[in-house]
């Protein structure tokens, strides 16, 4: 995960457009609307979640790994994946978590062309059934967006957790 | 779960229960989920069993380790500058400090942060600060870190804290015949890829073990969601008119594995067909067929190992290797942690890692099948450990496939042929599996296996 970029050079309006669609979108995912979720989709849209692991101190890889990945996927099994969740027997997600995002942190790292990709932390709370408690999941995103005439859609996205153990039982689409 | 309770003959009225009950295929639910019994888990089950630690290809150069635990109790598994591999307990002999602060690395000593103490990676001590004015009358050779006795079998690591017990190869017996249909399949042997999947969640290792020891029964009801995938690819699993009909369980004394097997003798998992150029000359024609013929097979190897090897049905990916150890990590609480491995002739085929990526993925905690066990599993735990289970004596059961309870599982020799007993469509409706498990359990929980009686 690199966080040292030249600041790009990208308009007010651009950065302001950039910053509400993730909002908007991030609110989908809350709301779990994968439907209207997916619409967002670049047609080539690719996730990737790498395991991290804690590295000896003198290591020179990266702690993202390079190789495995709790998720990596293409549009294709993305879909598939939004139809499974809404069966009313996949239970992972049956009864519903409660999800909210908070972010933070939003900047614009990098423009090219017709894509800009955007950074953003995220603290995303979970609460399950009939339970008083909750987990948390921490991450930093890395989101490239595309310019079409509907305007952006999401060519990318890479969810960099900070956690090398997962504490929670699994992680659903919603929040990634 | 009442932690006040410390009747120390409470356990082992609980594992009599579950010996007695496993004879008409029942057992005290109150064992998922118990202080008691886990406490004793640890001293007579994970202390005293061979337990997975790693892969070798994992620690190829001098001076790789790797943090792993026996129990809950954290080893450091090494290569030292001879090549011989060991696993450390983390815990300096001086008083006791923590010294590993990696998952995994390369280093030739480890050094205390407490006081400076400082281990080659062989165990042995290498000095310490001022030494010629603290340590004039110390006898160097007698401090060393405590160590594990280790045993390998194809590639896979065991460690065991006790000193006396089966070698390993007693330890898994007969059931090495049907690991080497997967760990000693191709000439190269397996290599683990990239790191593993770890998360921890509220369920109890057993549970884990079992439901890997057989079960597709749970599959028709818990991964209905994941199996009815419309637009994905189904690969081998295309060719099994009935998946109930190409479903094989066998067991030994303590492992178990299951099976889906198609008639084709050229499946081979779907891998690439160069695989049939790289089997391993060792295997026999028996154990060749039932790789040629395999779509998927799972197992446990008792008590906290698991295994898949096959291709994802539902079409999402594969084939791949999953190696898993259920972690304890209290009463209740289990980390999963679980390693992607290939045919060594594979490595380097970057599209077929990315298809085996894929499967090995479709099982981890972002992955459309595993995401909904875990649900399950949790609530497993936490109603086990129901008082009212305790109060009123539950019984649970694992009745399937005894007596006259089904006429549709029958005992085949083929096409597995392996020395264990095996059934067809087992793994749906024959509970051997589970049953062989929990037998396993209660004969390292008993007082008979457990001379020392130590608590
Ligand atoms: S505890 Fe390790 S040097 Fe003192
Ligand atoms: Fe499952």
């Amino acid at each position: 995960m690199s966080t040292q970029h030249s600041r790009p050079a990208v308009d007010p309006e651009t950065r302001h457009r950039a910053e509400s669609f993730i909002y908007r979108e991030t609110d989908l995912l809350d709301a779990f609307e994968l439907e209207a979720w997916l619409e967002l989709l670049a047609d080539d849209f690719t996730i990737s979640v790498p395991v991290r692991a804690s590295r000896d101190p003198g290591s020179e890889q990266d702690e993202f790994s390079s190789r495995s990945y709790y998720l990596r996927e293409g549009v294709e099994r993305i879909r598939e994946r939004v139809g499974r969740l809404q069966k009313e027997y996949a239970w992972s997600e049956n009864p519903r978590s409660r999800v909210r995002h908070v972010t933070g942190n939003l900047r614009i790292l990098d423009a090219e062309g017709d894509e800009l990709t955007v950074s953003n932390n995220q603290h995303v709370f979970r609460s399950y059934g009939d339970k008083p408690d909750h987990d948390l999941l921490s991450a930093q995103r890395h989101t490239v967006l595309r310019e079409t005439a509907d305007g952006f859609r999401i060519a990318d996205r890479t969810v960099y957790l900070d956690h090398t153990v997962l504490n929670t039982k699994n992680i659903t689409l919603p929040l990634l | 779960m009442a932690t006040e309770r410390s009747d120390p003959s409470r356990t082992d009225r609980l594992v009599e229960r579950t010996e007695s009950g496993l004879e008409d295929g029942r057992f005290p639910i109150e064992i998922i989920n118990d202080e008691d019994v886990y406490q004793a888990e640890l001293r007579r089950v994970f202390a005293r069993a061979w337990v997975y630690l790693g892969h070798i290809s994992e620690f190829e150069e001098p001076g790789d380790y790797a943090r792993r635990y026996i129990g809950e109790d954290p080893f450091i598994v090494t290569r030292d500058e001879n090549g011989e591999m060991h696993a450390f307990l983390d815990s300096c002999m001086h008083r006791g400090a923590q010294f590993c602060t990696a998952e995994t690395g390369n280093t030739s000593h480890f050094r205390c942060p407490y006081h400076g103490w400082t281990y080659k990676n062989d165990g042995t001590l290498q000095g310490m600060p001022h030494m010629n004015e603290a340590y004039q009358d110390l006898d160097e050779e007698e401090i060393q870190l405590q160590e594990a006795n280790l045993a390998t079998y194809h590639g896979l690591i065991f460690g065991r804290i006790a000193d006396e017990g089966p070698s390993l190869s007693d330890y898994l017996g007969d059931f090495t015949w049907y690991l080497d249909v997967l760990f000693n399949a191709t000439e190269g042997g397996l290599t683990v890829v990239g790191e593993p999947h770890r998360w921890e969640a509220d369920y109890d290792w057993k549970t884990a073990a079992d439901n890997f020891s057989g079960d597709s029964y749970h599959v028709l009801t818990t991964h209905q969601a994941s199996l009815e995938t419309k637009e994905l690819e189904l690969g081998p699993w295309e060719e099994l008119d009935d998946y109930l009909e190409a479903a094989y369980l066998s067991c030994t004394d303590s492992h178990c594995a299951a099976y889906y097997l198609s008639e084709d003798p050229e499946t081979y998992m779907g891998y690439p067909e160069e695989i049939e150029d790289h089997i391993h000359e060792d295997l026999t024609p028996e154990q060749r067929d039932l790789f040629a013929r395999s779509v998927f097979h799972f197992g446990t190897i008792f008590p906290n190992t698991s295994y898949i090897h096959g291709i994802q049905s539902g079409g999402w990916g594969g084939p791949w290797v999953c190696l898993r150890k259920w972690q304890p990590r209290g009463c209740g609480k289990t980390e999963t942690i679980s390693w992607w491995l290939v045919p060594e002739e594979f490595a380097d085929d970057d599209s077929f890692l990315e298809d085996s990526h894929s499967g090995w993925n479709s099982l981890s905690p972002a992955g459309a099948f595993e995401s909904d066990d875990l649900t399950v599993w949790e609530g497993i735990s936490e109603s086990s450990g129901a008082l009212t289970h305790e109060i009123l004596e539950s019984e649970g059961n694992m009745q399937q496939g005894m007596g006259d309870m089904t006429d549709l599982t029958e005992t085949v020799d083929d096409p597995v042929y392996g020395p264990a007993e095996t059934t067809w469509q087992g793994s749906y409706f024959d509970e051997r599996n589970s049953r062989m498990f929990y037998q396993a359990w209660c004969e390292m929980m008993s007082g008979a296996a457990n001379p020392e009686g130590e608590r």
